[in-house]
């Protein structure tokens, strides 16, 4: 696949360490030893910077949970100095101090502040199945925090076997109205066939698939994911050997990519962002 | 797409974008400028959208000899899309976008659909000494949205870059704003004419550029008073959602709000 320009840098800044260990997840996080280390904050702070000289439209922090990272909010702080700047989170840390200097950090910035917190089904029992016993609680507490400080949240959803419904939009658009959320965000993502969700996706993109598709729809077009061990393609395949691209520098990286892991059949067939829009 | 450079250079241009088919905004926003001694009027697309009558907003236009470029609703229009092409992923805003594009398809004459279909992709032109570049949503894709929150300061200065220019006019978003990078060049979102922009009033805005040769740029917001009154009866009465009317009568977005980053949704209503 070409690259075109690079709109969005994620930071992996946990790796793969995380207080939930979900049957769906992109990475196989969890709790205990990562087997992707947390990334260096001095790291971060070099990639950050490359970015936004390259014209970086937007930075995303990620993991794992990011709010497990001792140098997270310094890192927000640092990243939105020089872009819009989005925190993918399980939601199950940002407490009321948490919350408080989130809202502070995003006062003060001259960039958006986007915090997205997972929930993957509207019903209570479905989604702790998938996330763990109490995530849903705190999911949907760190969403009532955040709204009622006047920080919008994006509910973002992975669309899991589990949880099955074509009207899930909907669902959880009501679920967050029913919580008292006035302006409901929600994100919905496929599934993607990697981490422990591996070999639940059949078949990879073709030559022939590659060629009819406009490139605008695969996000390694314009993307690239910073974790330990160096640059990788896409912040799905992020921390993969087969994913890392090749390089010193982050410039270095955006130079065309392998489009042949199963998931990518997956950006192929949805034409999904991981992006916010 | 193709790329229309003007020959010779400006003092003073008015610039808007999204006219969304709002012909009565459209004539108050020519009224208005006709008072204001420009060189040349801009308009950067989307020339169809939430209003009714889209054919009403040609002969406009074309008697007061705006300059037009492409904005996405054109290029779907004119290319017979099955959508505005804006990217929802939101089902109700997806919803009400085919609504939307549905009514402006169905009632867009063959003959204007021809006409957006000839219009540029992008302009130059020189103001005063500054080279500039007109484009719909960004230089790089006719349906990227740039809000001023969203939109940081290297990328700015990559578009200008890229662009050789000094100065960059966009619209896509409808909101304006205006950018002055440290190093003196800009950017400005002017805007559109088609819906007020999310503040709970009900005017819109255009923009008049103004630079002297050698001289700096100077950019003002101008607003526009229209009979909103008159254009939401006609949307209620083509059978347009009422949510569509409710922006007009309120000045707050009711639809497609997916793609608000979270500062300018926490500004609105909804």
């Amino acid at each position: 696949m070409a690259f075109r320009h690079l709109a969005a840098l994620w930071v992996q800044i946990t790796g793969t360490l995380c207080n939930l260990q979900c049957v769906h997840c992109i990475n196989a996080s969890g709790p205990r030893e990562p087997w992707l280390p947390p990334l260096d904050a001095e790291t971060a702070r070099r990639h950050i910077t490359e970015a936004a000289a390259l014209g970086v439209k937007e930075i995303y922090f990620t993991g794992g949970e990011p709010f497990m990272h001792p140098a997270i909010m310094p890192l927000l702080a640092f990243a939105l100095e020089r872009a819009p700047t989005t925190v993918l989170t399980n939601g199950t840390l940002i407490t009321d101090a948490t919350a408080d200097a989130l809202v502070a950090l995003a006062a003060a910035a001259r960039y958006s502040l986007e915090i997205r917190v997972s929930l993957d089904d509207p019903d209570r029992e479905r989604n702790d199945a998938i996330r763990g016993r109490g995530a849903f609680e705190r999911a949907l507490r760190a969403i009532v925090r955040l709204n009622a400080r006047g920080l919008l949240p994006i509910l973002t959803a992975t669309e899991t076997e589990a949880a099955p419904g074509g009207d899930r939009y909907a669902r959880l658009r009501a679920l967050l109205l029913e919580a008292g959320v006035r302006k409901p965000r929600v994100k919905l993502l496929p599934l993607f066939p990697v981490g422990r969700a591996q070999g639940r996706g059949g078949g990879t993109v073709t030559r022939e698939m590659l060629a009819a598709v406009d490139p605008a729809r695969l996000q390694c077009s314009e993307t690239r994911a910073a974790a330990a061990g160096g640059i990788y393609v896409c912040p799905i395949l992020s921390g993969l050997p087969e994913a890392r691209m090749d390089g010193a520098t982050l410039a270095d990286t955006l130079v065309p990519n392998r489009v042949d892991h199963p998931a990518c059949l997956v950006c192929w067939q949805t034409g999904s962002s991981c992006r916010n829009a | 797409m193709t790329t229309l450079s003007e020959p010779r250079a400006f003092r003073r241009i008015a610039v808007f974008g999204g006219v969304y088919s709002n012909a009565h905004a459209l004539a108050a926003t020519l009224a208005d400028v006709r008072r204001r001694e420009v060189d040349a009027v801009f308009c950067l697309g989307d020339l169809g959208g939430c209003g009714p009558h889209p054919d009403r907003v040609f002969p406009l236009l074309r008697d007061a000899g705006v300059r037009a470029i492409q904005g996405n609703y054109d290029l779907a229009v004119a290319e017979g899309h099955t959508d505005c092409g804006c990217g929802y992923t939101d089902p109700r805003d997806n919803h009400f976008a085919h609504l939307s594009y549905a009514y402006t398809l169905a009632r867009t004459a063959t003959e204007n659909r021809r006409w957006m279909a000839a219009l540029p992709g992008h302009r130059r032109l020189r103001l005063g000494g500054l080279p500039a570049l007109l484009c719909h949503g960004s230089p790089r894709a006719i349906s990227e949205f740039l809000w001023e929150s969203t939109t940081p300061d290297g990328l700015v200065a990559r578009f200008l870059d890229d662009a050789r220019a000094q100065l960059i006019l966009c619209t896509h978003s409808g909101i304006k704003w205006h950018r002055r990078l440290a190093d003196g060049r800009h950017l400005v979102n002017v805007g559109v004419i088609g819906r007020p922009e999310n503040d709970g009033t009900t005017g819109v805005w255009y923009t008049l550029l103004t630079a002297e040769s050698g001289g700096d740029l100077d950019v003002e917001f101008v607003p526009v008073a229209y009979d909103h009154e008159m254009l939401a009866k006609e949307m209620d009465a083509e059978g347009l959602p009422p949510e569509f009317a409710e922006t007009v009568r309120t000045g707050w977005w009711t639809t497609c709000l997916e793609v608000l980053p979270g500062r300018e949704r926490s500004q609105g209503r909804f």
